[in-house]
């Protein structure tokens, strides 16, 4: 029998057939089947994903990648986002911003999750992307409107401005009037903005001309009665966030933003709803039944008015909201919103030593049990059960994020008053799927256990406050296949468990360890020994090797990479030298 | 997913029983691969050292609870109740619980704005809210009530049953009848009602809640 070997085809038939691989995993793949597809693939990648800016230096991408139109940089670690990383530790934008201006000005597209942007950075790319179109800046910071105010006025063909949950250096409200009256917006995110001064015939005016808007998320700087005039100039618009929703009940502000909501037809996300007065309310109730996504996280409204929003909302999706809804609110969306995807729930006084609402475990296991979709959970709550977790763990198999946040440290089951093991060991067994996990509450080392062996999907982990000895560790290491991301503070993890499972690290994103028993001596090993890591001792009461070697380092934070160690390090951060006498050969 | 450079697949653990414990390579056939096998041996190995840690952790970590002290310095490591007189709050746990900066500063404004002094809003009375303390008889949350969302007694009254109507699991009948009453300015409770709504919210420093035994 004849055997047809393997055919080629022409360098474009591939390259079309590249063309629908969106997904950077898939396009990894094919980038290693063999020399030509490699060579192919990366002359024809369009979307470059980079999840630590510090793996690769911006001239390796480009050098791969030499036609690409948009890049994703995350830079900061993740516990950054609750001030666990100082000030000034890393996660610059601007070297790749000044390489990218010099290889090629054809660039259209940046998004930057956790990296400090700077107006000169901004400055550069207004200046240097005639074509660009889409800035996306997620929890960013270091910049302030001036910035922005060039990109309005120099990007002619943008299309996306996204600032979500930065920090800007808020210095005039009068960046939106630099928006040229040529360019057509897709979409304008400016809820972080803090300035009490938008020129807010600025704002309606450039929505007025926007006539292609589809999201636009106000700051809470946007008073009430200028919400209706904003709607009723974009009457396509998908997804709103309004700014405060709060003012003296009158009639007629109340009717004109009722009318402004009804014509507004395809709305199917809302947001926004700061100081919300439930007075208000019922002026969405027309955009309601065909809402998908509502955040009502900043809105301080009790249950009764929740559970009345929430019944008009049967095909709701996604959930933000305060532990405010309680018990019973969450009893009435578990059988309004069968569709319900994503929930998250928010402390309204996390600093309280007492509850100050009525929420605990029974309001997640009523979800679990109500939405049968549900598949992401974001919970934050006073006490828990292994019984529950146990029962949501069944009701949901489906879930890919679980992160429970138990207000108290090592708080343990209320019922039994044991380790919550078995509750969270429950959720990592029938969950096979599960992508992403956060633990809290009294734990040993058995939970630990129950992850290594059946989380074999888990990709990220964050853990605090939790465990018993290196064993724990052990297990997580060796046990998660998949685990790319892993986040601890305040565990007794040391020494053995990281130096025995040193190779897993090459196969993971990062690691981070905080307040935790990992002495000096050992990163010094960890970084000598394995070249392909960068090991970040980071400690602000002073260089390292001032203390003795079994000291343990304050923080921790390993990443693999091809770039070598960094050079734009702080005082207080120190890269393990990497050891060429003692290397693999 | 960083994109590899490399044109060989990743396997994890590349380098089988590869463990910086023993410093080096020659140890690998002793430790073997990182099955179940392994496992057993490190634990095994682990054994002997679990003490060596523990007796480590007492030398090293001055600053960690040991078991024993657990229950006392459980306080320590906890925050606080918020000392009410304070004009910010003070986290006892850096990044804990943990919640974004920007969400946080949106409490702290929510709170410097309740800050309570007698149980009634000082400062800030420019249109944002009014919290007071809200009893009910047979009820053990207090909760606190914004009384700018509401604009009638009505609206008021309605609301606070419904918030209270789950947390009351006594043994009353759905033919007790409660009523609404207040502490004015002057330290007086009276039944809320009589005065124009206005006026009431001007006054009011406490709610509460009681039977209408009549």
């Amino acid at each position: 029998m004849h055997k047809k070997m393997m055919f080629s085809f022409p360098d474009e038939v591939l390259e079309h057939v590249f063309s629908f691989i969106q997904s950077d995993k898939d396009r990894n793949s094919v980038s290693m089947v063999c020399k030509s597809w490699y060579e192919i693939e990366r002359w024809c990648r369009r979307k470059v994903f980079v999840g630590n800016c510090y793996s690769v230096s911006p001239r390796m991408v480009i050098r791969r990648f030499p036609e690409f139109r948009s890049i994703e940089l995350k830079g900061k670690p993740h516990f950054a986002d609750f001030n666990l990383v100082p000030d000034g530790w890393g996660g610059y934008v601007f070297p790749w911003i000044a390489e990218m201006a010099g290889a090629f000005p054809w660039l259209e597209e940046i998004k930057l999750k956790r990296m400090v942007v700077t107006d000169e950075s901004l400055e550069l790319i207004a200046k240097s992307f005639k074509n660009f179109k889409v800035l996306v800046l997620s929890s960013c910071e270091g910049f302030s409107t001036d910035g922005l105010a060039a990109i309005a006025a120099s990007c002619k063909n943008l299309k996306e401005l996204d600032l979500r949950d930065c920090e800007v250096d808020d210095l005039s409200g009068h960046w939106l009037s630099h928006f040229p009256d040529t360019v057509s917006l897709v979409s304008l995110n400016i809820s972080c903005l803090g300035s009490d001064e938008v020129s807010f015939s600025a704002l309606e005016r450039l929505v007025g001309r926007c006539t292609n808007l589809r999201t636009l998320r106000l700051n809470r700087a946007v008073p009430l009665d200028k919400i209706a005039n904003i709607l009723r100039r974009a009457p396509h618009l998908v997804e709103f966030g309004t700014g405060t929703y709060a003012a003296d009940l009158r009639p007629d502000v109340y009717s004109d933003l009722a009318g402004a909501f009804s014509s507004c037809k395809e709305l199917k996300s809302l947001s926004g709803f700061w100081d919300l007065v439930p007075a208000y309310l019922p002026a969405i109730y027309p955009a309601c039944s065909k809402l998908t996504s509502l955040n009502l996280s900043y809105a301080t409204i009790q249950s009764p008015d929740l559970i009345k929003l929430l019944s008009q909302c049967p095909n709701l999706q996604r959930l933000l909201v305060l532990d405010y809804i309680e018990d019973s609110g969450l009893e009435a969306l578990a059988s309004t919103c069968k569709d319900l995807q994503e929930l998250r729930v928010f402390p309204s006084d996390p600093f309280g030593a007492e509850p100050n609402v009525s929420l605990t475990e029974r309001g997640l296991v009523a979800v679990s049990s109500g939405c049968p979709k549900l598949q992401s959970v974001l919970y934050f709550c006073r006490r828990m059960s292994n019984e529950a977790l146990v029962t949501i763990a069944k009701n949901c198999p489906n879930f890919t994020r679980f992160r429970l946040c138990i207000i108290e440290p090592r708080t343990a089951d209320y019922l039994t008053l044991e380790p919550l093991d078995v509750g969270f060991g429950a959720i990592v067994q029938y969950c096979k799927d599960l992508q992403r996990l956060s633990l809290s509450g009294l734990l040993t080392d058995r939970v630990f256990e129950y992850i290594g062996t059946y989380a074999k999907k888990l990709e990220m982990l964050s853990v605090a406050f939790a465990g018993d000895s290196d064993l724990g560790l052990h297990h997580v290491l060796s046990g998660c296949e998949s685990l790319r991301k892993l986040e601890i503070r305040d565990c007794p993890f040391g020494d053995k468990a990281l130096l025995a499972n040193a190779a897993k690290l090459d196969t993971m994103r990062s690691l981070w360890m905080s307040s935790c028993a990992v002495s000096f001596g050992a990163c010094k090993l960890l970084g000598q020994k394995m070249p392909r890591l960068n090991v970040e001792v980071i400690d602000e009461r002073g260089p390292p090797d001032s203390r003795p070697e079994s000291c343990p380092v304050d923080k921790l934070y390993i990443y693999r990479t091809v770039a070598g160690p960094r050079f734009d390090m702080p005082p207080f951060v120190w890269t393990m030298e990497d050891d060429p006498s003692l290397q693999l050969s | 997913m960083e994109f590899q450079l490399g044109l060989a697949l990743p396997t994890p653990n590349i380098i089988m029983g590869f463990d910086l414990n023993n410093h080096g390579l020659d140890h690998l056939k002793d430790i073997g691969g990182f099955s179940g096998k392994s496992k057993r041996s490190f634990e095994q190995a682990f054994g002997k050292f679990k003490q060596e840690c523990k007796t480590k952790t007492l030398l090293l970590w001055s600053g960690q609870p040991n078991e024993e002290e657990d229950q006392k310095d459980q306080k320590k490591t906890t925050f606080s109740t918020i000392d009410e007189n304070d004009a910010e709050e003070v986290d006892q746990v850096v990044g804990w619980p943990p919640i974004k900066t920007w969400r946080k500063k949106m409490f702290q404004q929510q709170h410097r704005v309740c800050r309570i002094e007698n149980n009634r809003v000082a400062g800030k009375d420019n249109g944002r809210s009014i919290y007071v303390k809200v009893k009910m008889e047979g009820v053990a949350i207090t909760r606190k009530v914004d009384l700018r969302l509401y604009h009638s007694y009505q609206t008021l009254t309605n609301s606070l049953i419904t918030v209270f109507a789950k947390d009351k699991k006594c043994a009353d009948d759905d033919y007790t009848r409660y009523i609404l009453t207040y502490q004015d300015k002057e330290g007086d409770w009276l039944i809320a009602g009589d005065i124009p709504w206005q006026n009431f919210i001007r006054s009011v420093q406490r709610l509460k809640i009681v039977r209408n035994w009549s």
